[in-house]
C-alpha cells in the first residue's frame, strides 16, 4: 500500500541518482587522447575497422557505393583493415553528429568535412593537430597543391584539415545566348557583368540566374566583392561588416533584381536548385556561383553542348581594376578537407588510409567517378590534360581564396545570408534602400563581432 | 435514459410521432447517425479535395525530372518512372523501411501496453501524487526534441562506457528513445479513454477475486480497443517521422527510412539539384505501409460498448 | 494525504457503503472495501516509470545543468569542466536574443493551428462515425497528411507556395493577387496554413476514438426524443467528447510550438523575422551557433513560460481530475 508506494518512488529515486553519477564521470573525462601506437612499420590492422564519415552522393549513388567498397578492398590489401563508411545528408547533418560525437567521445575515425566547417571543427579541440610525423605518414605535404593547403588550419604550423577534393565555384553561361548578343567573351569585372546582362534580357530570358532564397549563395557573392575590394570581412580581431565595399557589394547584389532588372522576379524565391533549372531551361544566360556538380544536370538538359565554365569576375564593383589591397578571388576555397578525430583508437592506421585516399592514382579515380577536382599535384596535371571544359574550373581552384580561419566565421556567414533573407520582403516590394542595408549591417556586424570575441 | 438530455427539446406532433413510429425499424440502423446526409457528403468531398490535391502533385511529382520540379512545373512534361526503381538503389531504402517498420512497430505494441497498465492505475486508483505524476506527464510533453538531443546523446555514451553496453548506433538506442518519448502522450490518450469506461464489470470482477493483472487483461484491455489503437497509431508515427534522433544515434544497418530519405533532399552547395522525384516516390513507399497498416486497424475503431455487456 | 475528496463519490458508485478513509500506517484489510485502498498494483507504473526517469527527466536535468554553463565549441569536448554561469545565459537569451519575440511568435502560431483543426477534426470524425461503402478508404486517406514525413509535407508546400508556384498561379488565374508567402508578413499565414493541413487528423483520430465510447442506447434515447441533429451533437455528443477535445487542444498546441522540421524546411534558415520561431531559434543558436549553453537556457526558459498557461489550462478544463467513473 503506502509501503509499495514508497518503494516504487525510492526506486526510481536511486535509478536516477546512478545515471547522474555515470554521466558526471563520463562528463570530465571524454575527450581524452588515447595513446596512439608508435611506429607506421607495424601498422597491421586485421580485425580493425576505420570509420569514416562522407556526404552521400546524391548525383552518383551506386557509383558512391561501389566506391565505399573499392576503398575498404584496396585498404584491406595493404593493412588488413577494414573501411566502413557512415554518410550524412547535409552539411548540417554532419555538424550535428560531430556536435555529438565530440561531447561524448566516440563516432566515426575520419570526417570529410566542407572546408568552409574546418575552422568550426578546429575550434573544438578535437580533431588531430598534423605534426610533420604525421604529415609523413600521409604522403608527404609537398604532395598536395600548395593552394588547397589554404584552409586547413589557421596556419602552416597548426593544420588539422587534409585536402581531399576541391570544387572551386565558376559561372556557366549560355554560348548560343552570348553570341546572339554579340559578346565575344564572358564579363572580368563585376560591372561589365552587369552591363553583359542588361544585353542579354529581353522576353523572358534574363541575363542572370540568381538564387537570392538559398541558405549558401548570397554569402559568397558578398564575400567575393568584399575581398576583391581588400575587405576579408574578419579581420584579426575585428569585423568588418559595416565596410562601405561590403555595402557596395549588397547593393550590387540587391539590384540586379530590383534596379537592373536582369534577374527574374521569382528568384527572389529561388534556392540554388530553381536558378540552376532556369539557366538548364534556356531562361538565363548565365549562372554565377555554380561548381562542375552542374555539369551532370546541364549536359542531360535544353542546353545540353551550349553552355560553358567561366571564371566568375575578379574586379570588384565600382572597379575598373583590382584596387591596392584587394586579391583578384575567384572562388572561395571550396571542396574537401579530412579530419581524423582525437578520440579515435586508430590514428595510425587512419593516417594510412589518408594517405590512400590522397594517391595520385586514387585522386584521379575519384574524379573520373564523381567530377570533383584533385588535391594532388601529381593528380590534378593528369585530369586537366583530359577536359576542356574544366580548365576554367581548373584556373579557379589555383586563384580561390580561403574564407579566415576562426571559429567565428559559422556566426559571420550565418549572419551575411541573414541580412539577405531579411532583405527579401523589401526587395520583392521594389527595392532595398541602402539605409536599410546599413541598418542590417549594423545588426550583422554585431554578431560577428561578439563571436569573435569569443574566440579562445 | 432520457435524465441526461435535461435541456427541452421540440416535442413531436402526432403526426409527427406516428412518422417516427413507422421509420422506427430504418431508424435504428440510422440511429446513431450523427450529421445531416449533405452535411455528411460536403463534409467528406472537401476533405478529400484538400488532402488529395496537395498528394496529386506528389504523384505528378514523383515522375517527373527532377529540374522541372525544381522549376515549379505542377504536370510532368516528360515520365519517369524509374524514378520509383531509383529509389532502392540511391540509398537503402529497403533497409530503411525494415528498420522502421521493426522500430516503431514494436515501440507501438509496447507503449500502447505499458501506455493501458500505467492508465488504469492512474484512473482507478488514488494514492499521493498520482495528480502530480498526470500533470508531470503532460507537462513533459512540452519538453522540446532539441533541447534534448544532446544529453540524451550523453547519457547513452555513459552507459557505452561505464556500462559497456553499447546503444548509440544501434535499434535499441532509437527503441528506448522512441518508446520513453510516446510514453507520456499515449498514457494521456489512455486515462481519456479509461475515464468513459464504466466500473461495473469490473467491480464485479474485483467482487469473484480476480488480480489487478487478471482484471487488466481480460476486461480493460478487450474494451478499450480505440483507445489502443490510436495510442499505438501516435506512438508508430512518433518513431516513423524522427529525424533528428535517428539521424545521430543510428549507424548504416540501423537506419530509418526518415533519415533516408533526408538524403534526397540534400543539396551540395553549388549545382546539385536535390532528386526530388525520387523523393517524391519515396515519400509515398514510405506512407504506403502506414496507411495500409491504419486500413487493417482503423476496424478497431468503430462501434461503442455492446449493450448487454455493461448492464 | 492519500485519498482525494472524491472518495466518498467511489465508495458509493461502487454501490457499497461510505467506507472509513484508510490512514498511513494501516495495513491492506482484506475487506470487502472499495478496490482503491487495497492491492495498488503499482508495480504497473515501475516500467514506464524508470523508462520516464532515465531518459526524460535525467536528460533534462543535464539540459539544465547545460544551461548554466558557457558551453560552446571551444569547451564541448570536456563538456562538465566548462564554465559555470549561473543565469548568465538567461539573462542573455532574454536581454540579447530575439527569444522573447520568437515565444510570441510560436505560442500564437501554435493556439491559431490548434484552434482552427478543432472544427474541421471533430467534424470529420463524425462524419465518418457511421458505417458508409467506401468508409475505411476514407478514413486512411484522411490519415494521410499526418503520415506523411514532415518534411516532405514542407518540401512540398514550400515548391508550391514559392513565386510563380502553382499556388500563386492558380489564385491569379483566379483574380486574387498575393505576394511572398515564404517571406515577409504572409509568411506567418502559410505556417499556419501548412500545419493545419499536415495535422488535422490528429484531432481527427482523438474524436473518433472518443465517440466510440458513446453507447447505442444514447443513441436511441436521443433519437426517440426526437433531437435535431444540432441538439443532439451539442448537448448528447459533444458531453463524451470534451476530455478527448481538450486533450487534443493541449497537445496539438505543444506540438505545435515544439515542432521545428516543419518552420525549418519550409522557410530555411536563417529564418524570415516573421516565423524565427522557437524551436528553430534554440536550434541555429544549439547546432549552427554551437552556443549550446544559450540555447539550453532558451529552450528551459520557454518551458517554463510555456508550463504556466499549460497548468492554467489543466485546471480549467479539469483535465488532470476529470470525472471519475464515465458519464453515466
Amino acid at each position: 500500500m503506502k509501503a509499495r508506494h514508497a518503494k516504487t518512488g525510492r526506486l526510481l529515486g536511486v535509478v536516477a541518482g546512478i545515471a547522474v553519477l555515470g554521466i558526471a564521470l563520463q562528463g570530465c573525462s571524454s575527450g581524452g587522447t588515447p595513446k596512439a601506437s608508435d611506429s607506421a612499420a607495424d601498422l597491421d590492422g586485421t580485425g580493425k575497422t576505420i570509420t569514416v564519415m562522407v556526404g552521400a552522393n546524391t548525383v552518383y549513388p551506386t557509383e558512391q557505393k561501389k566506391w565505399f567498397q573499392d576503398v575498404s578492398d584496396q585498404f584491406e590489401k595493404t593493412t588488413g583493415a577494414k573501411v566502413a563508411f557512415e554518410t550524412y545528408a547535409s552539411a548540417n547533418d554532419e555538424l550535428t553528429k560531430i556536435q555529438t560525437s565530440v561531447i561524448s567521445g566516440q563516432g566515426p575515425d575520419i570526417y570529410n568535412l566542407g572546408t568552409t566547417f574546418t575552422p568550426t571543427a578546429n575550434a573544438t579541440g578535437a580533431f588531430v593537430t598534423l605534426t610533420d610525423a604525421d604529415w609523413d605518414k600521409i604522403g608527404g605535404r609537398d604532395k598536395f597543391l600548395q593552394s588547397t593547403l589554404g584552409i586547413s588550419g589557421p596556419d602552416a604550423k597548426h593544420e588539422v584539415g587534409v585536402p581531399f577534393a576541391s570544387r572551386p565555384f565558376v559561372m556557366a553561361y549560355n554560348t548560343e545566348l552570348l553570341k546572339a548578343a554579340g559578346i565575344d567573351k564572358p564579363a572580368t569585372t563585376w560591372d561589365e557583368f552587369t552591363a553583359q546582362a542588361k544585353k542579354l534580357t529581353s522576353g523572358d530570358t534574363y541575363g542572370l540566374a540568381v538564387a537570392y532564397a538559398d541558405s549558401f549563395d548570397p554569402w559568397k557573392f558578398v564575400w567575393a566583392m568584399s575581398v576583391q575590394a581588400g575587405n576579408p570581412i574578419l579581420d584579426g580581431t575585428k569585423a568588418r561588416l559595416t565596410d562601405p565595399v561590403t555595402v557596395k557589394a549588397y547593393e550590387t547584389y540587391f539590384n540586379w533584381l530590383a534596379k537592373d532588372k536582369v534577374v527574374d522576379p521569382s528568384a527572389i524565391g529561388w534556392k540554388s536548385a530553381q536558378s540552376l533549372a532556369a539557366f538548364a531551361n534556356g531562361k538565363a544566360a548565365y549562372l554565377p556561383m555554380t561548381t562542375s556538380t552542374s555539369q551532370v544536370s546541364l549536359d542531360t538538359s535544353a542546353v545540353a553542348g551550349k553552355y560553358a565554365y567561366a571564371l566568375m569576375p575578379t574586379v570588384p564593383p565600382g572597379e575598373k581594376t583590382l584596387p591596392k589591397g584587394g586579391k583578384g578571388a575567384t572562388s572561395i576555397l571550396s571542396g574537401d578537407n579530412m579530419v581524423v578525430a582525437k578520440y579515435s583508437k586508430n590514428q595510425d592506421l587512419a593516417f594510412a588510409l589518408l594517405k590512400q585516399f590522397t594517391s595520385p592514382k586514387n585522386q584521379v579515380e575519384y574524379n573520373k567517378l564523381f567530377g570533383d577536382l584533385p588535391t594532388n599535384a601529381a593528380a590534378a596535371k593528369t585530369v586537366e590534360e583530359g577536359n576542356d571544359k574544366l580548365v576554367p574550373v581548373v584556373e579557379s581552384a589555383s586563384k580561390a581564396v580561403g574564407t579566415p580561419f576562426s571559429g567565428a566565421w559559422g556566426d559571420t556567414q550565418l549572419a551575411l545570408v541573414n541580412v539577405v533573407v531579411q532583405s527579401i520582403p523589401a526587395l520583392s516590394n521594389g527595392s532595398v534602400s541602402t539605409a536599410d542595408i546599413k541598418a542590417k549591417l549594423a545588426t550583422a556586424q554585431s554578431t560577428a563581432q561578439a563571436a569573435l570575441d569569443k574566440v579562445k | 435514459m432520457s435524465e441526461i438530455l435535461d435541456v427541452p427539446l421540440r416535442r413531436p406532433s402526432r403526426s409527427e410521432a406516428a412518422k417516427n413510429a413507422r421509420a422506427t425499424s430504418k431508424r435504428n440502423a440510422d440511429v446513431t447517425r450523427l450529421l445531416p446526409q449533405p452535411l455528411l457528403v460536403t463534409v467528406i468531398v472537401v476533405l478529400l479535395l484538400v488532402v488529395l490535391l496537395p498528394v496529386l502533385y506528389i504523384v505528378f511529382a514523383s515522375i517527373n525530372s527532377d529540374v522541372s520540379v525544381a522549376s515549379g512545373a505542377f504536370f510532368p512534361e516528360q515520365l519517369h518512372l524509374d524514378n520509383y526503381v531509383k529509389v532502392w538503389s540511391t540509398v537503402a531504402l529497403a533497409t530503411g523501411l525494415l528498420n522502421s517498420i521493426l522500430v516503431s512497430g514494436i515501440v507501438a505494441i509496447v507503449c500502447a501496453l505499458l501506455a493501458v497498465s500505467t492508465a488504469y492505475v492512474l484512473v482507478r486508483y488514488s494514492f499521493r501524487g498520482r495528480l502530480t505524476f498526470l500533470r508531470a506527464l503532460l507537462g513533459l510533453q512540452s519538453i522540446p526534441g532539441t533541447l534534448m538531443l544532446l544529453p540524451v546523446f550523453v547519457l547513452f555514451s555513459t552507459a557505452a562506457t561505464t556500462l559497456g553496453i553499447q546503444i548509440i548506433g544501434t535499434r535499441w538506442a532509437l527503441f528506448v528513445t522512441y518508446l520513453t518519448f510516446a510514453l507520456p502522450f499515449s498514457t494521456w490518450v489512455m486515462v481519456t479513454y479509461l475515464r468513459g469506461l464504466p466500473r461495473e464489470l469490473e467491480e464485479a470482477a474485483r467482487i469473484d477475486g480476480a488480480s489487478s493483472w487478471r482484471i487488466l487483461t481480460g476486461i480493460i484491455v478487450p474494451l478499450s480497443w480505440p483507445g489502443i489503437v490510436v495510442s499505438a497509431i501516435f506512438a508508430f508515427l512518433l518513431g516513423w517521422n524522427d529525424v533528428l534522433f535517428a539521424s545521430v544515434m543510428t549507424s548504416p544497418d540501423s537506419r530509418t527510412a526518415a533519415v533516408a530519405l533526408q538524403v534526397f533532399g540534400a543539396t551540395q552547395e553549388g549545382g546539385a539539384v536535390p532528386l526530388y522525384g525520387q523523393m517524391m516516390a519515396a515519400a509515398l513507399i514510405c506512407a504506403a505501409p502506414v496507411v495500409v497498416l491504419y486500413l487493417v486497424f482503423q476496424r478497431y475503431l468503430v462501434g461503442g460498448l455492446t449493450a448487454g455487456g455493461v448492464k | 494525504m492519500t485519498t482525494t475528496a472524491s472518495a466518498p463519490e467511489r465508495a458509493s458508485a461502487a454501490g457499497r457503503p461510505e467506507g472509513t478513509t484508510p490512514s498511513a500506517g494501516r495495513p491492506a484489510r482484506r475487506r470487502g472495501r472499495s478496490p482503491n485502498e487495497r492491492n495498488r498494483p503499482f508495480w504497473m507504473l515501475l516500467p514506464g516509470g524508470i523508462l520516464m526517469v532515465l531518459v526524460i527527466v535525467i536528460p533534462l536535468v543535464l539540459a539544465i545543468v547545460i544551461s548554466m554553463l558557457d558551453l560552446d565549441q571551444y569547451t564541448l569536448r570536456s563538456w562538465l569542466q566548462a564554465p559555470f554561469i549561473g543565469l548568465g545565459n538567461f539573462v542573455e537569451a532574454v536581454t540579447k536574443s530575439t527569444l522573447l519575440r520568437s515565444i510570441g511568435i510560436s505560442a500564437s502560431f501554435a493556439a491559431i493551428a490548434a484552434v482552427a483543426t478543432l472544427p474541421i477534426g471533430l467534424f470529420a470524425a463524425l462524419a465518418t462515425q457511421n458505417a458508409f461503402r467506401g468508409r475505411g478508404l476514407v478514413r486512411s486517406i484522411f490519415l494521410i497528411p499526418y503520415v506523411l514525413p514532415t518534411f516532405v509535407v514542407a518540401t512540398v508546400w514550400r515548391t508550391m507556395l514559392q513565386p510563380g508556384g502553382v499556388v500563386n498561379e492558380g489564385l491569379d488565374a483566379l483574380g486574387i493577387h498575393t505576394g511572398l508567402w515564404l517571406n515577409g508578413p504572409q509568411s506567418y499565414w502559410a505556417l499556419i496554413v501548412v500545419q493545419i493541413w499536415s495535422s488535422w487528423p490528429f484531432f481527427y483520430l482523438l474524436v473518433l476514438a472518443g465517440l466510440q465510447s458513446v453507447d447505442q442506447e444514447v443513441h436511441e434515447a436521443a433519437a426517440i426524443d426526437g433531437a435535431l441533429w444540432w441538439t443532439k451533437l451539442r448537448y448528447v455528443i459533444l458531453p463524451y467528447l470534451r476530455g478527448p477535445i481538450a486533450l487534443a487542444l493541449i497537445i496539438s498546441f505543444l506540438h505545435n510550438v515544439n515542432g521545428f522540421t516543419l518552420p525549418f524546411v519550409l522557410f530555411g534558415v536563417p529564418a524570415p523575422q516573421d516565423v524565427e520561431v522557437l524551436p528553430v531559434l534554440t536550434y541555429v543558436t544549439s547546432f549552427q551557433s554551437f552556443r549550446f549553453g544559450l540555447s539550453a537556457s532558451m529552450a528551459v526558459a520557454s518551458l517554463v513560460l510555456i508550463a504556466i498557461p499549460l497548468f492554467i489550462y489543466l485546471r480549467a478544463v479539469k483535465l488532470d481530475t476529470g470525472d471519475e467513473g464515465g458519464k453515466r
